[in-house]
């Protein structure tokens, strides 16, 4: 079946992020300076500007820091209705790290902020990708 | 340095009307409010010299070039060649602070904010189902499935979750917002009369927890805002609206991540620009007697009254619910029904702007505050509190 719903845009500034997720690693960039880990990522650390940052694997382990389960959908999405939306927080520190992604393989009606998650890698052969996804821990 | 304070005034407002859709364009929708609001202020068109547009292509023709400023080239060419001396795309209460700014050093002189929207929507259902999978923004909000509502529902919960807070409490905004509609003859929903808690808590899910009626409307419409020099003002039809201080600040990109936390006791950008408001206004919070607040969503208007500092963190629904924000209460906010209940025409940061404009005249019939002498406006946009904008505006 084609896959429909949107997919990134990958330029050298972020496709190691996407190298990473086929290998079911999910990377940010850590600042080579000040040690603090950065999401979503930019060209330089948000704590201290410096452009040195390395991709760097993370646990995946999270909680989740607030959800919604959403009616409706744009485009491709409007098929998957209800599904969930999660934002969750990886359990690197200092600065907390809240990753946006939709859920998948748990209950709607289970959903509840500080339940634990871990990220899911959802391979999408087609189009030689593979997405992040929350799932329950 | 110090604010321009009194240096410039609003002395132009316009509204087209504001409907679910309209059979015009959104440039046809602009020049009637453009010229509508010059004509309610007594000037002309080769009277503007500044000009404030959140539209990069008025006449439809998508840019070439994202950083070409082809909206305000197109505003200079369509005047007539006019010499345009300030130009700015902030969100309306922000626009109108930064124009008075700029008129007081003596930038410009008459500055023209004008909107209009039709035939689109931003409600994701109008988003069809593509032939091939769309390329979006590396970590847009999209690839989760994301859309404005489900952003402001996570805001919303997370709310709920640490403040306590109930879809209840959210439904006072919505009742509080359509009262208002009802005394307001040009609002989109004040026909279909008041709504109850149960209304508004049993309204079809649109993004858990946010209903229906937790939601701005999603219409077209039109309007337009001058403001001008102190000097030019007097000479004016109406009696000036004069702009005693304000702010705008940009917080966060574009709906992708926030900081925690999400509500810090010292609020996020509407704290510091409506602190930054009332230092300049030296004004206090119990001096304002109308407001209009950003109301995409009823937990939006919950977190301005908390971040303006009018109550505590995670109070603003008891705030609403004693009455303190409906005609008769201490500051009413959003008299004309707000996005909830009156219009949201995808850019509506200026309608709130105008109806406190027409409750400081005096022209708001039925819904009119008695005796308003100082109001505040704030705009916010692209993100939850990603970007804000407040300004405080007097009449004699």
């Amino acid at each position: 079946m084609t896959y429909l719903k949107p997919l990134p845009k990958i330029d050298p500034s972020n496709e190691p992020f996407w190298n990473g997720l086929r290998t079911h690693k999910f990377l940010v960039p850590r600042c080579d300076d000040c040690g603090d880990f950065n999401w979503v990522p930019y060209p330089a650390c948000r704590s201290c500007l410096s452009e040195h940052q390395t991709w760097t694997e993370v646990s995946g382990r999270a909680v989740i820091y607030s959800y919604s389960i959403a009616y409706g959908g744009a485009g491709a999405w409007s098929a998957e209705v209800p599904y969930g939306i999660i934002l969750g927080k990886l359990e690197e520190r200092p600065r907390s790290l809240l990753v946006l992604a939709s859920s998948v393989g748990i209950p709607l009606n289970s959903l509840r902020i500080g339940m634990p998650i871990k990220i899911a890698f959802e391979d999408i052969p087609s189009e030689g990708l593979t997405l992040y996804r929350w799932t329950a821990a | 340095m110090t604010y321009p304070t009194n240096k410039a005034a609003i002395v132009g407002v316009y509204t087209t009307k504001q409907a679910r859709s309209l059979d015009r364009t959104s440039v046809s929708l602009q020049i009637e409010a453009l010229k509508g609001a010059l004509d309610d202020a007594g000037l002309d068109y080769k009277d503007v010299d500044g000009i404030v547009s959140f539209d990069p292509s008025p006449y439809g023709k998508p840019p070439t070039d994202p950083f070409w400023p082809v909206g305000f080239m197109f505003w200079a060419e369509q005047l007539g060649e006019r010499p345009l001396t300030y130009t700015d795309f902030s969100l309306a209460s922000g626009a109108l602070a930064k124009a008075a700014a700029a008129i007081g050093s003596g930038l410009c002189n008459v500055v023209a904010l004008v909107w209009g929207k039709s035939r689109w929507k931003l409600n994701p259902k109008d988003t069809p189902v593509p032939d091939r999978a769309p390329r979006v923004d590396d970590f847009s909000f999209e690839l989760a499935g994301a859309h404005y509502s489900t952003w402001y529902a996570l805001w919303a919960q997370r709310y709920m979750y640490e403040f306590g807070a109930t879809s209840e409490d959210l439904a006072q905004v919505a009742i509080n917002n359509r009262y208002h509609a009802t005394l307001n003859p040009d609002s989109i929903m004040g026909p279909r009369g008041l709504l109850s808690v149960d209304d508004v808590v049993n309204s079809r899910m649109i993004a858990d927890p946010l209903h229906l009626l937790d939601c701005a409307l999603d219409n077209d419409g039109g309007y337009a805002i001058i403001i001008a020099s102190a000097e030019v003002a007097r000479n004016c039809r109406k009696k000036p609206v004069r702009i005693l201080g304000g702010a705008e600040a940009f917080f966060t990109d574009f709906y992708i991540s926030v900081d925690d936390p999400w509500f810090p006791e010292d609020g996020k950008a509407v704290a510091k620009v409506g602190n930054m408001a009332f230092g300049m206004a030296g004004v206090t919070r119990d001096d304002i007697d109308v407001a209009g607040l950003y109301d995409c969503f009823t937990i939006t208007m919950l977190r301005d009254l908390e971040e303006l500092g009018f109550c505590k963190r995670g109070e603003a629904a008891d705030f609403v619910r004693e009455g303190h924000t409906r005609l008769g209460g201490k500051m009413p906010c959003n008299t004309d029904g707000g996005m909830l209940s009156n219009s949201a025409n995808a850019f509506p940061s200026g309608m709130h702007a105008i109806e406190v404009v027409r409750q400081l005249r005096g022209q708001c019939g039925l819904r009119q505050v008695p005796n308003a002498k100082i109001g505040l406006s704030l705009s916010q946009g692209y993100a939850v509190h990603g970007l804000a904008g407040a300004v405080i505006m007097a009449v004699d």
